[in-house]
């Protein structure tokens, strides 16, 4: 796994060259809770930085996920939609969601790095 | 406005509750998965503060003929430490609140939700034209329940004996280090289990004893996200979901708690509400594929509009998504397949027999078998 990067709706992405994998952070699973259904996009989908890229509900409400960064659907964790509680049990890893060509990397810069991505939920919890 | 915290609410920080805002008051949601507590419950035994609903205590010499005018179910045929869910109505035979009513020989407690209190007390202080005492005593009571089949080995610990001679839907009055405690052996979740009020200044030393006790037999503390699972397995109503002030009993399928061979107070707005036939039907349902239905959605039959969700949940215990739905009566067929509309989509779900699970409540009958070794069980 490349090195991760956050945005502010809690999405994180791991480089590897233009490719990008994305999931949402240990933070966000905890606070929804525990997780029983997820909405993928479609592979080939070309989806846009901060534009919906699927639902996500626990127990307690449904929410939206948002794309961290521009790019064309290569893969998506198929697995995951029958076995949700995997982003509970392992967000960073088993419980990945889309794998993306990034169609502009000069967007990576927006994204906050691990560091930065923990002040900001500590910044958000207090 | 700063929340209203229950005597128990340190102890929920204490175990890392998630805390939400319920009707005003600062409850734990879950404390770490509310799937796995409303495993627990069903599996061994749970514990939870309820501590918000309310307690009203009726008394004096015509209590017994106010409340009866008052309530749908016949509380004349209640004897002394036995209780009874009932319904308040207004006079269009709409629900005000629904309640159990224990009858407590010189007065009568009637345990409340907490969003209704202030509610109920002005329609009854409205109606009391008999110099009846009505008397808000939600200060003075907190309420923790032990909900599970191992509930009974947990309460047997603490008050030796209690769950051989108290059998469902009665209580007594028992002794807890000096205090004056009310158990019942009740609940909202279908399993055995025991309800117990107590004042405010005991409830940590029992919630801490139960928890010590029962550690010997898995007991999980459990969070309102429990709660209202367990609640939706077992086909029960919670009111501004299944029932409210648009709703009539007739309609939400709790005619068994209506008694027409007395008089009270809605009974004629709800016999013409009869006669003109009753429209929707509470009715249960399953998803067919998975997605959680919430209050609210929308209910189609072959494309037509027949009703909405009352509930709906993921159930833990039948791994299923299940909930409650008010629809068009001639729409309710069991096993007939409709479509339940979520954001923008058609999802399948099937109406199914409710409740979702067999209630497991220890009714005299019951106790009476185990005691003459015939249960199975």
């Amino acid at each position: 796994m490349g090195s991760l990067k956050f945005n502010k709706s809690h999405e994180w992405i791991s480089l590897d060259g233009d490719l990008a994998t994305i999931g949402i952070s240990d933070y966000a699973q905890s606070q929804l809770g525990d997780i029983v259904f997820i909405e993928l996009p479609k592979v080939g989908d070309e989806l846009i930085k901060a534009s919906q890229l699927g639902t996500i509900e626990s127990t307690k409400a449904a929410s939206e996920l948002y794309v961290p960064i521009s790019g064309r659907v290569l893969e998506i964790n198929n697995d995951l939609v029958n076995s949700p509680q995997w982003i509970n049990e392992d967000p960073l890893g088993k419980g990945w969601m889309v794998k993306l060509k990034i169609s502009d990397t000069s967007q990576i810069d927006s994204l906050m790095d691990e560091s930065v991505y923990q002040e900001f939920v500590a910044s958000q919890s207090n | 406005m700063e929340l209203k915290k229950t005597a128990l609410y340190q102890k929920h920080l204490n175990l890392r509750a998630k805390i939400v805002d319920f009707h005003g008051w600062a409850l734990p949601l879950e404390y770490k998965s509310m799937l796995e507590e409303a495993k627990a419950v069903r599996q061994s035994c749970g514990i939870f503060d309820a501590s918000h609903m309310g307690e009203i205590i009726i008394s004096g010499d015509k209590a017994c003929e106010f409340l009866q005018s008052m309530v749908t179910n016949d509380i004349s045929s209640l004897g002394s430490n036995q209780m009874q869910y009932n319904l308040f109505l207004d006079d269009s035979g709409h629900i005000i609140d629904d309640c159990m009513v224990y009858h407590k020989g010189d007065s009568f407690l009637c345990v409340v939700n907490a969003s209704n209190i202030d509610k109920v007390l002005t329609w009854l202080n409205k109606q009391n034209c008999q110099g009846v005492s009505i008397k808000d005593a939600s200060q003075d009571f907190c309420l923790i329940t032990i909900q599970g089949p191992e509930s009974a080995k947990v309460i047997d610990k603490i008050f030796p004996g209690l769950s051989k001679d108290l059998t469902y839907m009665t209580f007594k009055g028992l002794d807890f280090k000096g205090q004056e405690v009310l158990i019942s052996r009740s609940g909202y979740t279908a399993e055995d289990g025991f309800e117990i009020y107590l004042r405010p200044q005991s409830a940590s030393e029992l919630w801490d004893t139960i928890l010590e006790i029962g550690s010997e037999f898995n007991l999980t503390a459990c969070g309102l996200g429990a709660r209202d699972i367990l609640r939706i397995e077992a086909g029960y109503p919670l009111y501004g979901y299944e029932i409210d002030d648009k709703m009539d009993p007739l309609t939400a399928g709790l005619s068994w708690a209506v008694k027409f061979n007395k008089e009270f107070m809605g009974k004629s707005a709800l016999l013409k509400l009869k006669e003109a036939k009753i429209k929707n039907k509470r009715v249960g349902f399953l998803m067919l594929k998975r997605a959680v239905a919430r209050y609210g959605y929308k209910i189609y039959y072959q494309d037509k509009p027949i009703g909405s969700v009352t509930s709906g949940t993921f159930s833990p215990n039948k791994q299923a998504f299940i909930g409650m739905a008010s629809i068009l009566k001639e729409a309710a067929v069991l096993d007939r397949e409709i479509e339940i509309e979520i954001r923008n989509n058609k999802y399948k779900a099937k109406i199914v027999k409710f409740p979702f699970i067999n209630p497991k409540v220890k009714t005299k009958k019951i106790l009476k078998e185990v005691s003459n070794g015939e249960s199975k069980v």
